[in-house]
């Protein structure tokens, strides 16, 4: 993590993502101060004046300004405003005359850190689990499709006659869930299953990847992963001839 | 050609000028790096709801009001005067007549344009203060918020002394303040562009982008 940062990299990453929305926000902020007490970290901290969200989104300013020459403890302090000081909720969006949007803003810093190798370890274990098992959790597809028979044999103890449908083409809803539903909580799928059932819907699990519906990598920027994870979902959809996917909560 | 003449003669066109084209450049720079980058904005584009956000926030009608009522009141105010006072103050409208346009419309009252003006001036004046005494308005803000407040602020000054004629006891505001006045008037207007106050037209882009997601999405615009 101590490695020289190349300042060239960091405007060559900057550049392109600068559209004319970002352009503008980062132009006219002037800095009123309205966005303040929206910001629920700032009403946490006592009114702490660095909790400010204008005040959040100064890095990407002050690193253009800079001409990238940034250093690594410089990127430490924005990685704990942008990981531990928001969380993108949008909330100050909502009251700036502007309407900036702050959350695209430290979305595209994180992204920043991102392609400087900085970001939470559990979301970078998390998209090398969607690199090489499609879901988080690293769950295999044999572990997968047993979980599911798993549940449908318990559920149907209960609900005579409940099927979980697997791969069922043309079916009406793709359910997904998110992976740690057959991880850790499988009453879960269990009772979409039987609400499923009840309600008579046409419904089916996908067997490969696709199912999960969870996508960290777009917390950190990771458009590589989060596109990937969207279009396994939408390639299992077509394959299946679904009208409808529906995700868990 | 007089240093006089320069301010009142080429000064002011290449200061409207640059405010227009510098306009138009902001507003095409806009359109085409989001026809490239930003094309979220045309795939959703709705008229409904950039008309919607248009409206609430142009008018006091968004959650600001309830909010900082105070505050917001007050920043409607400060634009209200910036805007108007510049537009129809009869001695404004009298140039423009006797300019090459020989353009007319109806002024202000006088004593109207005068009690904006020291409106506006107040309003700037805690802005600053708000801007110096309040520890989270400090913080964030940049040495441009500080000048660009003086700069929106100095043509009304100067304007009120002027026509006045209030620092008159001094020979060389006596002489100069005319001259003063446009100058800091076509500081503003060059300077409008190439600065956060370009937010003027910026405003309208960036209420619609925030509108046209916001709206689609049911939040409030």
């Amino acid at each position: 993590m101590n490695e020289e940062i190349n300042p060239k990299a960091i405007v060559d990453f900057l550049k392109p993502r600068l559209g004319a929305r970002f352009k503008t926000w980062l132009a006219i902020c002037t800095h009123c101060g309205l966005c303040a007490d929206t910001c629920h970290y700032y009403m946490a901290s006592g009114n702490d004046p660095k909790m400010i969200p204008s005040y959040k989104v100064r890095f990407l300013n002050e690193i253009l300004k800079r001409k990238g020459k940034v250093d690594r403890a410089y990127l430490q302090k924005m990685y704990d405003t942008v990981y531990y000081e928001c969380n993108m909720c949008r909330r100050c969006t909502l009251y700036c005359p502007f309407g900036i949007d702050m959350a695209l803003l430290v979305a595209l810093e994180r992204a920043l850190l991102f392609s400087q190798g900085m970001a939470p370890e559990g979301l970078l274990a998390a998209i090398e689990n969607y690199k090489q098992f499609g879901n988080q959790m690293a769950i295999t597809k044999e572990d997968w499709v047993d979980t599911i028979e798993w549940c449908e044999e318990e559920t149907a103890e209960e609900l005579v006659g409940l099927k979980i449908p697997i791969d069922k083409k043309g079916a009406k809803i793709m359910y997904t869930v998110n992976a740690r539903e057959p991880k850790f909580y499988p009453q879960d799928m269990m009772a979409a299953a039987k609400i499923f059932h009840v309600a008579g819907e046409d419904w089916t699990l996908p067997s490969e990847s696709g199912w999960d519906d969870t996508n960290l990598g777009m917390f950190c920027g990771d458009v590589k992963t989060a596109t990937m994870v969207v279009k396994n979902t939408f390639k299992r959809a077509e394959e299946l001839g679904v009208q409808q996917v529906a995700i868990t909560e | 050609m007089s240093f006089y003449g320069f301010v009142t003669g080429p000064l002011v066109w290449i200061a409207f000028l640059t405010f227009i084209i510098g306009t138009l450049i902001r507003a095409a720079m806009f359109f085409v790096e989001s026809s490239k980058k930003d094309k979220v904005l045309y795939k959703h584009f709705s008229v409904k709801y950039v008309l919607a956000t248009f409206g609430r926030w142009l008018l006091p009608l968004n959650k600001d009001l309830a909010k900082n009522p105070i505050f917001t009141i007050l920043v409607y105010i400060f634009h209200i005067c910036l805007i108007v006072v510049p537009i129809w103050f009869s001695g404004h409208i009298y140039l423009w007549e006797e300019s090459r346009f020989g353009w007319y419309w109806s002024p202000i009252p006088d004593g109207l344009a005068d009690w904006m003006t020291l409106i506006l001036l107040a309003v700037a004046l805690f802005f600053l203060l708000r801007r110096i005494l309040s520890p989270d308005i400090r913080l964030i803000s940049t040495c441009s918020d500080y000048v660009l407040l003086l700069v929106t602020a100095l043509p009304f000054i100067t304007g009120y002394l002027f026509t006045y004629g209030t620092l008159d006891d001094i020979a060389f505001f006596k002489n100069n303040m005319e001259i003063i006045h446009i100058l800091s008037g076509e500081l503003m207007l060059i300077l409008i562009p190439f600065t956060k106050l370009s937010h003027y037209i910026l405003f309208f882009f960036s209420r619609a982008s925030s509108g046209i997601e916001f709206g689609r999405r049911g939040y409030s615009m």
